[in-house]
C-alpha cells in the first residue's frame, strides 16, 4: 500500500510537469494553427474573379485531393492515357493525399491541424455538414451559372436537394442520375435451371420449391441461394413481400407509415421476410456461411457455377465474369437474371429489390484551403461534362472513338472499341478510380445508343440485364437520403445503440430455430431499441425525411 | 554422450512428433500464399489451389516488380529498419544498463515514469500536434526519433543484464574502468542472445509498422512497403464495407473495386515479408548454448 | 529537460550525505538514463494532456481549449451502457483464456526446442513456427474462415470423412466455439515468435550445469525442472507481470475479423472492439478516451498487484 501511494504521488507530479510543458507547448502550436486566417484568404479570391470566366488549360492548375475512404488509393495522376491527356492539354495536375487505410484518423488530424486538402471526396453525411458549419468549405453558388454542366446534367431540383441548411451548395455529386440505375436482383444459374426443367420462378413459393429441388438433386455440392456479402440477398428478399416496399427502408431502419417513419422491427413486411429467410436458412437452402464468408469465397462459388440463385445488391460484376468463364467450357452454362421474386398475389411490376438516388453516391467538396476554388470548380464541372466523361470512359479522341454524333456530345465509337475490348478494359480499370463526378445519364445514354446497334449475343452481359431487368426494377429513394444524426448528438448516440441492436437481431433472427423464435427475437429487439430511445431517433429521421420531401417539391 | 533412459527417450519422441506437427501447421498458410502468388489470378478465383500452383505464372511478380512505388517503398523500409534498429538498440541498452545500477538515484521513480507510458497516452491528436510542432511531418526521422526508446525492450534488457555474473564487472571496476567502459567492453559482448533477440524484434516491428506513415507521411516517395501493401489489401476488402449504400451506389463502388486479384495481393505480401523473415535464421547463431560461458573464459 | 532532473533529484532519500552531491558524483550513470527519459518525456508525457479529453465534450473543430468540461459524464455513460457487463465479462474471460494458454505455450516450445539435438531440425522448426507472425490478420482470418467454412471447409470435410459428424458444423456462427477458435488461432500465430525471447534466455544457461547433472544421473526430464526452468525464471516472471498488466487487452483485429457474424457479439464484444465501434468509427473522441483511461487505470492496478506478488520471488519491475 505504501508503495502505491508513493507511485501515485510520482505519477501526479509527472503529470503536473507534463501539464506545465503543455501550456508552454500549446502556445507554440496555436500560432501554427491559423485556420480562420487561411479561410479568409481563400474566400476572398472568388469575389475578385467573378467577372471573368476561368478557362481550363490557359493557366496551370494544381490542387490536392483526398479520398476519405480506407480502401481508396488515388492512382497517380497522368499515368493513364486519360489523365495524361488532361495533364498535357488542360495543364491540370492533381496531387493525391491518401488515407493509407486510416481514413477516419487521417481526417481528424487534418481538421485538428487546420491543414485541409483542397478537395475532399467523401460520403454525403454529417461530416460534410460539420465542415460547413465550421466555415471550411467553399460554396459553389457563384460558379453554377458560369460553368453549366452540373446545372444541366443534375438539374435544378437535384441541386436544391444537395443544398445545405444555409441555402448554399457545397457538394459536387458523383454518379448522379435522373433515370433508374443499379444492379440489385436475382441471378440464376442457367445450367442448373435447365437441368431442373426450367420451372416457373416468379413467386416466393416458386423460389422455395426451386431451392428445395436444387438441394434434393445436388446436395452439398451446390449452394441453392447465395446471398452475397453480409447476407445482402436477405434484404433483397424484403422487397418480395410488399408492393412498392424499398430495401432502403431496411437500411435506414425506418418504414414510412403515412408521414411518419416507424420501427423496422414491428413492420409486418420485415417480420414476414425474416421468417421466410430464416426458414430457408434453417432448411439449409441459404449458404450457411452467409454472415461470415469473405468476398473471395463468394467469387469462387459463383465462378465455379456452384450457386443456383445468387441475390445481392450488385451481383453483376461477379456474375458477368463467371458467365464469360463458364460459357467458354459449356455454352449451356452461365447465368441470367430473372424478374424480381414476389409473394403470390402481388403485382410483380411493383417489386423493387434495389434503389437509387438522383444525387448518386458521394460528393466532392472544395475546402477553403484551396487557392483558387473557382478554377477547381471549373475543372470538376468540365470533368463531369461530356468531354471529361468521354475521356475518362473511352480515352482520348482517335482511339476508341472519333468525332461526335449529330448531337455534338455522343462520341462515335470506332472499330477498335469492339476489337480491342481488352485494351479498353485496361483503360477503364485505370480510370474508374479517378471517376469522382460520374455522370450516369451521359455515360449510360452513350453506351445504350451504341449497344442497341449490336446483335443480342454481342452485348455485354451486365448491360443486357440492366436494360431487361434491373433498371426497370430499381426504385427512386432520393427522399430517404442523409437522415442520420451527427454521431455525438443525443440522437446519434441512440442511433449507434439501435444499429447494434439491429445488426445482432437480424443475425439472430436468421439463425432462429422456428418462426416463433424469429418473432421473439424481433420483439426483444423492439423492446431494447425502444428502451434506448428508438422513438426519438425515428422522430428525428422523420423530420429530415419530410424536409427532403419539401425540398424536392421545390419549397 | 550420455545414454538416454526410457522415459527420456519417450519424451524425445513426443517432442519430435509435436514439433514436426507444429512446423507443418505453421508453414502451410505461408506456403499456400506462396503457391497462390505463383498461380494466375483468374485461375485462383476458381478456388482449390492448395499445395502446388495449378496454372503457374510469374505474371504477378512481374506486375509487382514493375511498380516503382513498391520498389521505392522497399528501399525506405530497409533504410528505416536498419537505422531505426541500430539507434534504438543502442539508446535503449545504455538506458537499461543505467537502470540496473542500484545506486542510481531516482531509479524507482524513473522506472515508474517509464511504466506509466505503457498504459497512459494522450491519443492521436496531441501526438500529431507534437510531431507536427517538431517539424517531423513528411520527414524520414519520424520513423526513427519517437521510437528511439522502447520501455518494453528496456525492461527485457534490464532483466538480462541483471542475470549476468557480477564478478567481471567488479574486477573491471578494480582495474579502474568507468561504467560506460564496463558497459561497452564487458556487458555488451556478453549479451549476444538478448541483443540478437531485441534487434530482431525491433527490426521486425520497424519493418511491419504502417501506422506512423499513414498519419505523418503524405509524400509518396517516403512511404514504406507495408503501407503500400496495406493499401492493396485494403482495396480488396472494401466490398465488405458497403452494405448501407443504395444499389446504384454499390454498383458504382464495385466498378471501382480494385482489379487486384488475390494472387497479386499474395505476391505483394510475399515481396513485402520475405526479406524480414530472412533475418531470423542469421540471428539464430547467437542462440547457441555456451556463448556466454565461452566469452567468460577468455 | 533541466526541469525534470531538478525535480527528480529532490525526491530521493534525504538521509546520509547531501543528495545534490551524490547526484553529481554519479553523473556517468545518470547520463545513461537521462537522455532516454527526456525522450520519453517529450514523446509520451507531453501529449498526455490529451487524457483531459475524457472529461470534456471534445469538439475537434474547437480543439481542447474550446471544448467544455463535463466531468465524469463519459465514464458514467460507459458504466451505465447496457453492453458494459457483457463487454467486461468477455474481455476478462478471453484474456484469461489467452493468458492461461498463450502465456505458457511459447515457454513450452522453447523448452522442447532446447532438447532437440539435430541442429538443422531445430532451426527449421524455429524459423517455420515464427512465420505466421508475419501474416496480417486479414490474411490469417481469410484462412481460418475458409478452413472452417461449412461449404468445402477442410475441417468439416475431414470430420465428415472420419464419420465424426453428419452435417457440417457452422463453427464461426456458434457462440460455443468462438473462444476456442480465437485462442487457438492466437496461439498458433504467435507461439513461435514469442518463444524467441525464451530461447535467448535458455542460451544463457551454463552448459556445465547440465554436465554436472548428467554425471549425477539426473534424467533429461528432471533437468528441465531443476536447471533450465529455474535459469529462465527471471525472464518468465517479468513477462508474466507485463502480461497481467495487459489483461484488459483481450484482442482487437483478431476478434473483429473472426467474429464477423453478429450472432457472436454476446461472446466476442470486448472493450477494444466496443470502443472502436462506438468511439473511433463515430469520432466520439471523449468517450473513447474515457474508456481508454478506465482501462489504463485498471491495468496499472493489476500490474502493481502482480509486481508486489512477484517481488517475493526476487524479480520485479520496480
Amino acid at each position: 500500500m505504501r508503495l502505491r501511494k508513493k507511485s501515485l504521488a510520482t505519477s501526479v507530479s509527472a503529470l503536473l510537469a507534463a501539464a506545465l510543458m503543455l501550456s508552454a507547448c500549446a502556445g507554440g502550436t496555436k500560432t501554427a494553427n491559423p485556420s480562420p486566417d487561411t479561410g479568409d484568404k481563400g474566400s476572398s479570391t472568388p469575389t475578385e474573379a467573378v467577372s471573368d470566366k476561368y478557362v481550363l488549360g490557359e493557366q496551370p492548375l494544381d490542387f490536392s485531393f483526398y479520398g476519405h475512404y480506407d480502401w481508396y488509393t488515388m492512382p497517380t495522376w497522368g499515368e493513364d492515357a486519360a489523365t495524361k491527356w488532361i495533364k498535357e492539354n488542360k495543364k491540370v495536375d492533381v496531387k493525391a493525399i491518401n488515407s493509407q487505410g486510416n481514413a477516419q484518423q487521417k481526417f481528424n488530424t487534418m481538421i485538428a491541424s487546420g491543414e485541409l486538402p483542397d478537395v475532399i471526396w467523401m460520403d454525403r453525411n454529417s461530416d460534410v455538414e460539420k465542415l460547413r458549419e465550421n466555415d471550411m468549405l467553399v460554396p459553389y453558388d457563384d460558379y453554377l451559372d458560369k460553368y453549366p454542366n452540373l446545372k444541366e446534367w443534375l438539374g435544378e431540383a437535384g441541386i436544391n436537394m444537395l443544398r445545405s441548411p444555409d441555402g448554399k451548395l457545397y457538394q459536387f455529386p458523383n454518379w448522379y442520375t435522373s433515370q433508374p440505375n443499379g444492379n440489385a436482383g436475382y441471378v440464376v444459374n442457367s445450367k442448373i435451371y435447365k437441368e431442373l426443367g426450367e420451372p416457373k420462378l416468379e413467386t416466393t413459393d416458386d423460389l422455395t420449391k426451386y431451392l428445395e429441388a436444387v438441394k434434393a438433386k445436388y446436395g452439398n455440392t451446390v449452394v441453392p441461394f447465395e446471398p452475397g456479402i453480409e447476407g445482402q440477398g436477405i434484404d433483397i428478399l424484403y422487397s418480395a413481400f410488399k408492393e412498392d416496399a424499398l430495401t432502403r427502408w431496411v437500411s435506414i431502419r425506418g418504414v414510412p407509415n403515412g408521414d411518419k417513419l416507424t420501427s423496422i422491427f414491428t413492420d409486418p413486411t420485415y417480420r414476414e421476410s425474416m421468417q421466410y429467410a430464416a426458414k430457408l436458412f434453417r432448411d439449409k437452402l441459404i449458404s450457411q456461411d452467409a454472415l461470415t464468408q469473405t468476398a473471395d469465397q463468394i467469387k469462387e462459388k459463383v465462378m465455379t457455377g456452384r450457386v443456383a440463385v445468387y441475390a445481392a445488391s450488385s451481383p453483376t460484376e461477379n456474375a458477368m465474369n463467371a458467365h464469360a468463364e463458364l460459357v467458354k467450357k459449356d455454352p449451356d452454362a452461365g447465368y441470367f437474371m430473372i424478374w424480381p421474386i414476389h409473394k403470390e398475389g402481388l403485382d410483380k411490376n411493383k417489386i423493387f429489390p434495389g434503389t437509387y438516388t438522383q444525387l448518386g453516391w458521394n460528393v466532392s467538396v472544395i475546402t477553403k484551403a484551396a487557392k483558387d476554388p473557382e478554377a477547381i470548380f471549373a475543372f470538376l464541372d468540365w470533368y463531369t461534362g461530356p468531354e471529361g466523361q468521354t475521356l475518362l470512359m473511352w480515352g482520348p479522341e482517335g482511339g476508341y472513338w472519333d468525332g461526335y454524333e449529330e448531337d455534338g456530345i455522343t462520341p462515335k465509337f470506332t472499330e477498335k472499341y469492339v476489337t480491342d475490348a481488352a485494351g479498353l478494359g485496361k483503360l477503364q480499370a485505370d480510370t474508374t478510380n479517378l471517376q469522382w463526378n460520374g455522370n450516369t445519364v451521359f455515360i449510360d445514354t452513350a453506351k445504350a445508343k451504341y449497344e442497341s446497334t449490336l446483335p443480342e449475343e454481342e452485348r455485354n452481359w451486365s448491360t443486357r440485364w440492366q436494360y431487361e431487368v434491373t433498371w426497370k426494377t430499381q426504385a427512386n429513394a432520393t427522399e430517404f437520403i442523409t437522415l442520420d444524426p451527427a454521431p455525438e448528438s443525443e440522437e446519434g448516440i441512440i442511433r449507434q445503440r439501435v444499429e447494434d441492436i439491429y445488426t445482432e437481431a437480424r443475425a439472430k433472427a436468421l439463425f432462429a430455430k422456428d418462426d416463433a423464435e424469429v418473432l421473439a427475437v424481433l420483439d426483444k429487439a423492439e423492446a431494447d431499441a425502444q428502451a434506448a430511445g428508438y422513438e426519438k431517433l425515428l422522430a428525428y429521421k422523420t423530420t429530415k425525411w419530410q424536409a427532403n420531401l419539401a425540398q424536392m417539391n421545390g419549397q | 554422450m550420455v545414454r538416454l533412459g526410457f522415459g527420456d527417450r519417450f519424451m524425445m519422441i513426443m517432442i519430435y512428433i509435436f514439433l514436426a506437427f507444429l512446423a507443418f501447421v505453421t508453414f502451410y498458410p505461408f506456403w499456400n500464399a506462396l503457391v497462390v502468388s505463383f498461380n494466375s489470378g483468374a485461375d485462383t478465383s476458381l478456388g482449390g489451389v492448395t499445395f502446388w500452383p495449378r496454372d503457374f505464372t510469374l505474371e504477378n511478380y512481374e506486375i509487382v516488380f514493375q511498380d516503382k512505388r513498391l520498389l521505392n517503398g522497399f528501399g525506405i523500409s530497409v533504410a528505416r529498419t536498419i537505422v531505426g534498429t541500430i539507434t534504438s538498440i543502442l539508446v535503449t541498452s545504455v538506458f537499461a544498463y543505467g537502470m540496473t545500477k542500484r545506486e542510481l538515484m531516482g531509479r524507482k521513480y524513473y522506472m515508474i515514469m517509464c511504466i506509466v507510458t505503457m498504459y497512459f497516452g494522450g491519443g492521436l491528436i496531441p501526438s500529431f500536434m507534437l510531431i507536427r510542432g517538431l517539424g517531423l511531418m513528411d520527414s524520414f526521422w519520424v520513423f526513427i526519433i519517437p521510437g528511439l526508446v522502447s520501455v518494453w525492450n528496456m525492461i527485457i534488457f534490464r532483466t538480462f543484464f541483471a542475470g549476468l555474473p557480477n564478478g567481471l564487472e567488479e574486477s573491471a571496476k578494480i582495474d579502474g574502468a568507468g561504467n560506460w567502459g564496463i558497459f561497452f567492453k564487458i556487458i555488451l559482448p556478453l549479451s549476444g542472445p538478448v541483443i540478437a533477440t531485441l534487434s530482431l524484434f525491433t527490426a521486425i516491428s520497424h519493418w511491419n509498422e504502417w501506422f506512423l506513415p499513414s498519419i505523418y507521411i503524405n509524400k509518396e516517395d517516403l512511404l514504406p512497403i507495408q503501407t503500400i501493401l496495406r493499401q492493396i489489401l485494403n482495396s480488396n476488402i472494401m466490398s465488405e464495407q458497403m452494405s448501407n449504400l443504395d444499389s446504384a451506389s454499390q454498383a458504382a463502388l464495385s466498378r471501382m473495386q480494385s482489379v487486384t486479384t488475390k494472387s497479386l495481393s499474395m505476391a505483394t505480401m510475399i515481396v513485402a515479408t520475405v526479406p524480414i523473415i530472412m533475418v531470423y535464421p542469421f540471428v539464430q547463431k547467437h542462440f547457441v548454448k555456451g556463448v556466454l560461458v565461452g566469452s567468460l573464459k577468455e | 529537460m533541466a526541469q525534470i532532473s531538478v525535480e527528480q533529484k529532490a525526491v530521493p532519500k534525504r538521509k546520509r550525505d547531501n543528495g545534490f552531491l551524490r547526484f553529481f558524483k554519479q553523473w556517468d550513470i545518470q547520463l545513461m538514463v537521462l537522455p532516454a527519459l527526456a525522450l520519453i518525456f517529450v514523446f509520451s508525457y507531453i501529449p498526455m494532456y490529451g487524457i483531459l479529453m475524457a472529461f470534456q465534450d471534445f469538439n475537434i473543430f474547437k480543439g481542447m481549449g474550446g471544448s467544455p468540461f463535463v466531468g465524469m459524464k463519459h465514464f458514467q455513460m460507459f458504466f451505465e451502457s447496457p453492453e458494459f457487463m457483457n463487454v467486461m465479462r468477455n474481455t476478462i474471460v478471453i484474456s484469461l483464456l489467452k493468458f492461461a494458454i498463450g502465456f505458457p505455450a511459447p515457454i513450452l516450445l522453447a523448452l522442447m526446442l532446447n532438447e532437440v539435438r539435430h541442429m538443422f531440425f531445430k532451426r527449421l522448426v524455429q524459423t517455420v513456427s515464427y512465420l505466421p507472425h508475419f501474416l496480417s490478420w486479414v490474411i490469417v482470418s481469410g484462412f481460418v474462415v475458409s478452413l472452417l467454412s461449412t461449404d468445402n471447409g477442410s475441417v468439416n470435410i475431414l470430420m465428415e470423412k472420419m464419420n465424426l459428424i453428419k452435417e457440417p458444423i457452422n463453427f464461426l456462427s456458434l457462440p460455443e466455439y468462438f473462444w476456442g477458435i480465437l485462442v487457438t488461432t492466437g496461439v498458433w500465430k504467435e507461439i513461435g515468435f514469442s518463444s524467441i525471447v525464451y530461447l535467448a534466455a535458455v542460451a544463457g544457461v551454463d552448459p556445465h550445469m547440465y554436465e554436472a547433472a548428467d554425471m549425477d544421473g539426473a534424467s533429461k526430464f528432471r533437468q528441465i525442472f531443476t536447471i533450465t526452468l529455474p535459469s529462465i525464471m527471471p525472464v518468465v516472471i517479468i513477462f508474466m507481470i507485463l502480461a497481467i498488466g495487459n489483461l484488459l487487452t483481450a484482442g482487437f483485429e483478431d476478434i473483429l475479423l473472426l467474429a464477423k457474424n453478429p450472432v457472436l457479439r454476446g461472446v466476442s464484444d470486448v472493450i477494444d472492439t466496443y470502443v472502436y465501434r462506438i468511439g473511433i468509427e463515430n469520432s466520439r473522441f471523449s468517450y473513447a478516451t474515457a474508456v481508454g483511461l478506465f482501462k489504463a487505470v485498471i491495468s496499472v492496478m493489476l500490474l502493481t498487484i502482480a509486481n508486489v506478488i512477484a517481488r517475493r520471488s526476487g524479480n520485479s519491475l520496480w
